[in-house]
């Protein structure tokens, strides 16, 4: 029996090229949420000033990372803070 | 009126940049604009080779950029096609030997001199790909129906609109019969994934090597599906008559049409 009648009768998810269009839409979402380690480390600079102004923190515990999920991703930051800055306006 | 620098780019080595380069300048050129084709692969070159001036070369791109030579000098006329011109790479130089304000100036003298100038981007995004990109004011992206063509290919038009280029795409080496029976990715799959503006559709066509063998322009070829392709895409970018695109069929023989018609008949 012919593939092309195979095809006909059971649909065409059986076509490599509807594996590959998948597996680039998926890579080219995980390709978007990458970002270097440079602009990680800035991102991390900025966020230490930051929130400096309010808090006291430790700056060596200070921890960013971003997590990845199967449907989703996060920003994590996570630090200790030692007190709380009370702004003399 | 200001000429046009436009660089073919694919992020990916092996899609067939040096030959669109090649082929879309000849197809300018016999339309009757004054076109240069530059290759920037500095230390790897191979439009020459490509176009057949391989043994015409006295000065070369880095020698314009570096203000050595007049771009006249180094601009290799083009015997069997009127009003194309060659700009070889350096093949002693390496990547870093220019920097972005010389190029900005050779963009310049190369807008003042032709009306289009194709510029052929090495592979990779490195510095290479940087220096290319600096020197134009559009750009053709050009892809395989491959995954590993596909993803690179995103990654450039990615860079490309952060530099507020909004390039078009070209999809090289199609093979219908693949696409007819869903084991290659169809063009739609592919704008439908990169979602940029559709410049054409080139099959893969064995008289694309035959004409890198000889060095005669592949659009110069009788019969050359590839090459009737880069002629209406050359037609697309002057904006004359604007044909519209030609999707690669695969022609099946009558018994195999009759059969698929009938669907049952093994």
């Amino acid at each position: 029996m012919s593939s092309d009648f195979i095809r006909k009768v059971f649909g065409r998810s059986n076509d490599s090229k509807e594996v590959a269009k998948k597996r680039l839409k998926l890579a080219l979402i995980y390709d978007k949420l990458e970002i270097s380690n440079d602009i990680l480390s800035n991102l991390q600079d900025d966020m230490v000033t930051v929130i400096s102004r309010y808090f006291e923190i430790d700056r060596a515990a200070f921890k960013i990372d971003i997590h990845h999920a199967e449907d989703a991703s996060a920003l994590v930051v996570n630090t200790p803070i030692k007190a709380a800055k009370h702004s003399k306006h | 009126m200001e000429g046009t620098n436009i660089v073919i780019t694919s992020g990916k080595g092996g899609v067939g940049k040096t030959t669109a380069t090649a082929s879309i300048g000849a197809a300018l050129a016999l339309t009757g604009k004054k076109v240069a084709v530059v290759d920037m692969d500095i230390g790897l070159r191979n439009l020459d080779v490509v176009m057949g001036l391989e043994n015409r070369i006295v000065f070369n791109v880095i020698d314009v950029i570096k203000k050595k030579c007049k771009l006249k000098q180094a601009s290799i006329r083009d015997r069997r096609v009127e009003n194309l011109y060659l700009i070889p790479a350096s093949q002693s130089d390496n990547k870093d030997a220019v920097n972005t304000q010389e190029i900005i100036e050779f963009a310049k003298i190369l807008r003042k001199e032709f009306d289009i100038s194709l510029i052929d981007c090495p592979a990779g995004i490195e510095k290479g790909f940087e220096n290319s990109v600096v020197a134009a004011d559009e750009a053709i992206v050009i892809c395989t129906p491959e995954v590993s063509s596909v993803r690179d290919a995103d990654r450039v038009i990615g860079l490309l609109l952060a530099r507020s280029i909004t390039p078009k795409l070209l999809i090289n080496r199609i093979i219908p019969k693949m696409v007819a029976r869903g084991d290659m990715l169809s063009h739609e799959d592919m704008v439908e994934v990169l979602s940029i503006e559709l410049l054409g559709l080139v099959e893969m066509d064995d008289k694309v090597v035959v004409s890198t063998n000889t060095g005669v322009p592949l659009v110069l070829q009788r019969n050359s599906n590839a090459g009737e392709a880069f002629h209406r895409i050359a037609a697309r970018l002057n904006g004359q008559n604007v044909p519209p695109i030609q999707v690669p069929r695969y022609r099946r023989g009558l018994f195999r049409k009759l059969r698929s018609f009938l669907g049952f008949i093994g």
